[in-house]
């Protein structure tokens, strides 16, 4: 097991290094001078100058990408050509709203959809799971600030219970923390919760086919015991990595949900960079995000190995 | 068989053996609907995805006959007007008709998700064949595509188009590459189970060169996951173009589409939620469409999978 727990660790190293590259490289993709398409159409020529002394342009390729990625590990993330910030500090700034978000918004998801996929799976072929995969297909085919506009035009302008846009900080106190996300939670998970009801669904009607229910069933357990404690618990690992992998959905969505109720995280400042073509800040929040969500994929994987006594490497 | 030559008919005179009348059926004769519109009875989703897509594509086709006015026609004076006869969806901020501009952006929503599905098919198919038959290149190829997939796949979308002038050419490119490494994985995953089956290594041990073994044995084989692994990517290209001509890195302002619609709607949307609320239900109900059309796909050409997912 331990030479798998390295093995996994040390795979991530060349996935990694390909995003790193892929988001270095996207500059030089792009047709044209590099420091052109980042000064942008209005930029004057001493504009370009500048920006091309900054990225270091007169360097071969490979070297630049290298002072790069040593620039990053120091947690340098270069400095906005907007603000002048650095980047990393910048990031800072924002971290809280997103960060909140996407915790309030996975413990929703994660508390709705696996008891509706088990319900769904339990009830199989009534109307009950019809429902539940009607919801499912429905909030697949709804782009997530639709969503996010029809909660927020019911819920707070038409009844009033909860604001309709922004966001408090958490040190001021968790209701009114908590009340500025609910809706977007909402929102957001959404297709999330769609996500992870199916493959819960799908995975426990396998498992309740299995020898060891019908045992259960023949020594007298109780329906919710057999759902919840043979099943599920049996159905566990394919769920928990949909969970994991769906987190890309969640990143994604939260660009957009920020947008939609004004909150100031990640997702705006990724926004904002884009109308300004601030590029370094859409490298650094496109690298971030991504190396979050290839170590939160690699947790999952390790977890299993941890608490799965049946997988064994 | 000593009975058979009992009840030989041959030794029998007729009329000497009573025949048994015909048993009644207990059920009834199994109605068998033929042709297209027996495969539409019996897969309703792919029937009703179907329709309402066709329903679509013909609305974005002849849009123009579609009693539309001109989609960017500016007409200050009547800006923000509610939904009446004379402007059925309202108007915008512009005094632009809501309607026509949300019946001419069906053919921006139509474009970039064919396009997608079917370049980042064709794309896919290619990768997945040579990483599937191809040792060395596997292994670089396929962290190349774990890369690109760890990128999340809105943010691969937004971080292109933040480079490149907004045309729905470079949105369909965008999103074609945040597409690409599933269908990619999907199709390898296939070829490899595909190159264990028996008749693939009779194809081999018969001397069968590989270019033939691919289109004789493994491209058939891909057709039916690829098709309905295509569907699925129409259908979020779809969104994910809307989301990004939404938050502003997508097809030109100009350019009427269901994102651009709302994007412009969203500076009003709490007092003319109408503006939002038109392109978001005929977008909805497009991907819908494509989804239901997807699912039925699914069921209908590989029943193994079927009541699954």
């Amino acid at each position: 097991m331990f030479a798998y727990v390295v093995r996994r660790i040390l795979a991530t190293i060349p996935v990694m290094a390909v995003v790193a590259l892929f988001v270095f490289s996207l500059l030089y993709i792009a047709p044209g001078d590099p420091a052109a398409v980042i000064a942008g159409d209005q930029a004057t020529p001493e504009d370009v100058e500048r920006i091309r002394a900054s990225l270091g342009l007169d360097r071969p390729y490979l070297v630049r990408f290298g002072a790069w990625v040593w620039d990053i590990m120091r947690g340098d993330l270069g400095v906005s050509i907007f603000t002048n910030l650095p980047v990393s500090t910048m990031i800072q700034q924002r971290i809280e709203p997103t960060l909140s978000l996407m915790v309030v918004t996975l413990l929703l998801a994660v508390s709705v959809a696996v008891p509706l996929g088990v319900l769904a799976a339990w009830k199989v072929g009534t109307w009950v799971d019809n429902a539940v995969m009607s919801f499912a297909v429905l909030a697949f085919s709804v782009p997530v600030f639709v969503v996010g506009y029809l909660l927020a035009y019911i819920f707070a302008l038409e009844l009033d219970w909860l604001p309709v846009q922004g966001y408090t900080a958490f040190s001021q106190g968790f209701w009114p923390w908590l009340e500025n996300l609910i809706l977007p939670a909402i929102a957001l998970g959404s297709v999330y919760i769609a996500l992870i009801a199916r493959i819960t669904r799908a995975t426990m009607l396998e498992v309740l086919q299995q020898d060891y229910i019908r045992t259960a069933r023949a020594k007298g357990a109780g329906q919710r015991s057999i759902l919840f404690l043979h099943a599920l618990k049996n159905a566990a690992v394919p769920i928990v990595t949909v969970i994991g992998i769906g987190i890309a959905l969640l990143i994604g969505g939260a660009v957009v949900t920020e947008s939609v109720f004004a909150i100031p995280g990640l997702g705006r400042l990724t926004v904002d960079a884009i109308l300004r073509r601030d590029y370094p800040v859409i490298q650094g929040v496109v690298l971030l995000f991504s190396f979050v969500y290839v170590l939160v994929n690699l947790a999952i994987d390790l977890l299993y190995t941890l608490f799965d006594p049946r997988i064994r490497y | 068989m000593a009975s058979a030559s009992v009840l030989n008919p041959a030794d029998v005179s007729p009329g000497s053996v009573k025949v048994a009348e015909p048993t009644r059926d207990i059920m009834p004769p199994v109605k068998v609907r033929k042709g297209l519109w027996g495969f539409m009875w019996r897969n309703p989703t792919i029937a009703v995805g179907g329709t309402i897509l066709l329903l679509m594509v013909i609305m974005a086709v002849f849009a123009p006959l579609f009693w539309t006015v001109d989609p960017t026609a500016l007409a200050p004076a009547r800006r923000t007007r509610e939904p009446s006869l004379e402007h059925w969806f309202g108007t915008d901020m512009l005094g632009r008709d809501v309607y026509s501009r949300v019946v001419y952006g069906a053919r921006v929503s139509l474009i970039v998700g064919f396009a997608v599905a079917l370049f980042s098919s064709i794309i896919g198919l290619t990768i997945g064949l040579v990483s599937g038959f191809v040792r060395w290149a596997d292994g670089i190829i396929m962290r190349i595509m774990d890369g690109l997939m760890s990128i999340p796949s809105i943010l691969l979308a937004i971080a292109l188009m933040a480079l490149t002038r907004g045309s729905v050419g470079n949105v369909i490119l965008a999103i074609t590459v945040a597409e690409v490494p599933r269908v990619s994985r999907l199709v390898r995953g296939v070829v490899l189970s595909l190159r264990e089956q028996p008749y693939v290594d009779a194809a081999v041990a018969a001397g069968t060169r590989t270019p033939v073994i691919i289109w004789r044995h493994i491209l058939p084989n891909t057709i039916a996951p690829m098709t309905v692994q295509a569907t699925y990517v129409c259908a979020s290209a779809m969104i994910v173009e809307s989301i990004l001509s939404f938050i502003g890195a997508g097809t030109p302002p100009i350019i009427p589409s269901w994102g651009n619609i709302m994007a412009e709607g969203r500076a009003l949307w709490q007092v003319k939620p109408y503006i939002v609320f038109f392109p978001a239900v005929f977008l909805s109900i497009t991907v819908l469409a494509v989804n239901m059309l997807g699912d039925g796909l699914r069921d209908a050409l590989d029943p193994r999978m079927a009541k699954r997912i």
